[in-house]
């Protein structure tokens, strides 16, 4: 791919001024321009307003309620600026905020705040999302493909099958997964083909959909989700 | 001798006459001794009844100010007077009505200065009260009025009577709206502290490594930027380090997790019971029927009895599934947990369900455990959703009853 000259804006979103700091550096040294540095979400969204950034990074959870106040803000800046990426960090991952994330649109990413320290692959995973990918944290990953099911559909799955799903869900393209796991890109499309077929999922040419494809089919199979209760309780 | 025999005759017939009116009186004593008895055995039959009443209240665990609301009630029928009050002195000196019972069809009192116990602008006769003493002090007042005319003599005296038995039920009552309010308070104390340590991990101790990793990471770069070898080691040492924050950041989240689910306090009940689902040793059949939120001590009470069945069942159940319902029916939420494993679960063994038991109680709820050798577990549980809280609920059973009335004894 291209690299332009001009680097990333981004603006950062955290409480902690120190935590910010340490981030700003660090993305200052990776090649990217912090335009700005906001403490709550309503600083953040003007901040949004008059920068413009390309990126933003936010703390879900900040005063004053300190509960999901990123994630709001995230959804107010989507509905503004829907070309703006929007990484969301948290402490702990849930699949209802990913999902909510991940369906406001495009560039969007949604990790664990430790993923910042191992640095290179969180700049990876920055540029993944700027350039119009989905990032869902593995952690969350891992305990959706794990989480054991009655009748589980992905028991028609190979073990093999399984790892590339998983992949899949967190955003990887084809040519990630074949590093990922030592195999050819050729390789990865059989799987993914056999993995779609399976599981009856549609074919999507981007990285976007095909996470969000994954992610709502992963979050539907599992125990009490809202789809299967809506139709208890219509029914 | 003639008259002599006629006057023997007359004689005669007084003394057969005498002996047959005391007779007849006797016999009349005895029918009138047989009546009395006869009604106050029924008197007393009908005293033990309305007691039986009461202590079945009692031990059934009815709110206090149902029990206390019977009381008045069972004081009023017994004695037939119109209105019944069972009042309580509080600390200031005043009294609160607690507990207030009217016959049905009553003729309407003519208003708040014929109220039974002001003993003001009350006709002599037409109202009786005593004091209750309750767990060795004098706990307030019991008192009952007619509306019509004077009361039958004795009132005050059965009213003493019947008083003085109910004040065990009334003490227990009491004892026991205090106890589940206590134990309400303690829990929801101790849910907030957890939660409280939760927040300050994630925003103190998470925050604090995560920046720390980073300024590691910072002076990694520099140590790799000299391109000496022993910068190079020194930058090899620092990745050592920087992994094991990482460790310890995960750990904290795992603590975090476990002191307080983050998701339950931002969306409430249903993520949070999807989260323990999937991440569940046992598969998990899910069905949440929970409109909305409910009260937070509701919530995390619910959250906790589904966390500590799943624990329990992985841990000594051998199932193969375990499915969880939770339903708001009428004014209750519905938990069941139900796995299909060996059964043979018991309160006594120690392995959180009689915590459970506590926590439930604690908010008014009932729980209820089943499980027969080798026939599974079920764990089925309620809350009471109209009041918040038994603390909650023992604040307003003070005010149930809006007026006050003296601290006076009346006119026993």
């Amino acid at each position: 791919m291209k690299v332009t000259d001009k680097p990333t804006s981004v603006v950062l979103a955290d409480d902690d001024v120190l935590l910010r700091e340490g981030m700003a550096s660090l993305l200052q040294r990776s090649g990217f321009d912090v335009a700005g540095q906001a403490g709550d979400a309503p600083q953040l969204v003007t901040m949004v307003r008059e920068l413009r950034p390309e990126l933003v990074i936010v703390d879900i959870r900040m005063p004053p309620g300190y509960s999901t106040e990123g994630l709001e803000a995230a959804r107010e800046i989507r509905a503004s600026f829907p070309d703006i990426a929007i990484l969301v960090l948290s402490a702990h991952v849930e699949v209802e905020h990913a999902m909510d994330l991940v369906a406001s649109g495009q560039r969007s990413g949604y990790l664990l705040k430790s993923r910042i320290i191992n640095v290179d692959d969180f700049i990876e995973t920055l540029r993944q999302i700027v350039r119009g990918g989905a990032v869902i944290d593995p952690e969350l990953v891992k305990e959706l493909v794990a989480a054991r099911r009655v009748s589980d559909p992905l028991d028609v799955l190979s073990a093999r099958e399984r790892e590339v799903l998983a992949l899949m869900a967190e955003g990887r393209s084809n040519n990630g997964i074949a590093r990922e796991l030592f195999v050819t890109e050729g390789t990865v499309e059989k799987h993914v083909r056999s993995i779609l077929m399976k599981l009856r999922l549609p074919e999507a040419d981007d990285m976007h959909r095909r996470v969000l494809a994954v992610l709502t089919f992963l979050n539907a199979q599992l125990a009490g989700s809202p789809a299967e209760d809506l139709a208890d309780a219509v029914g | 001798m003639t008259a002599s025999a006629s006057e023997r005759d007359q004689e005669h017939r007084a003394g057969v006459e005498q002996a047959a009116r005391r007779r007849v009186a006797v016999l009349v004593a005895i029918a009138v001794a047989g009546a009395q008895t006869r009604a106050e055995l029924q008197r007393l039959a009908a005293e033990q009844a309305a007691l039986r009443r009461v202590a079945t209240l009692v031990a059934g665990g009815s709110p206090p100010q149902e029990v206390l609301a019977a009381v008045a009630g069972e004081a009023g029928r017994l004695l037939h007077v119109d209105v019944a009050v069972l009042s309580r002195y509080e600390a200031d000196g005043s009294a609160t009505v607690v507990g207030r019972w009217d016959r049905p069809g009553a003729p309407p009192g003519t208003g708040r200065e014929q109220e039974p116990g002001t003993g003001r602008e009350r006709k002599p006769g037409t109202s009786a009260a005593v004091p209750v003493w309750a767990a060795g002090r004098r706990w307030g007042v019991m008192s009952v009025g007619s509306h019509s005319g004077p009361l039958p003599a004795g009132t005050g005296a059965r009213l003493a009577g019947f008083t003085e038995l109910t004040a065990t039920a009334i003490a227990s009552a009491e004892a026991q709206a205090a106890l589940s309010a206590s134990r309400a308070r303690i829990m929801a104390a101790a849910d907030q502290t957890r939660r409280r340590i939760e927040r300050n991990l994630h925003d103190g101790a998470q925050q604090r490594l995560v920046s720390l990793a980073l300024q590691l990471r910072a002076a990694q770069q520099t140590a790799r930027e000299a391109a000496s070898p022993e910068a190079g080691e020194l930058a090899g040492r620092l990745e050592g380090a920087i992994r094991e924050a990482t460790e310890v950041l995960e750990e904290l989240r795992e603590i975090g997790r476990g002191l307080h689910p983050a998701i339950l306090t931002d969306t409430g009940l249903r993520p949070a019971l999807r989260a323990l689902a999937r991440r569940s040793a046992i598969p998990v059949e899910l069905n949440i029927q929970v409109p909305g939120r409910l009260p937070e001590q509701i919530e995390v009470s619910g959250y906790y009895v589904v966390a500590e069945s799943l624990t329990n069942t992985v841990k000594h159940a051998r199932a193969a599934a375990v499915s969880v319902e939770v339903g708001v029916a009428g004014d209750a939420l519905r938990i069941t947990v139900h796995d299909d494993g060996i059964g043979g679960a018991d309160l006594g063994r120690g392995d959180g369900l009689a915590g459970l038991k506590d926590r439930v109680e604690a908010l008014g709820g009932r729980f209820r455990l089943d499980s027969p050798p080798g026939a599974g577990t079920a764990v089925r549980v309620e809350f009471p959703l109209a009041a918040t809280s038994a603390a909650h609920s023992a604040s307003t059973s003070a005010s149930a009853g809006a007026g006050q009335v003296h601290n006076h004894e009346g006119d026993r």
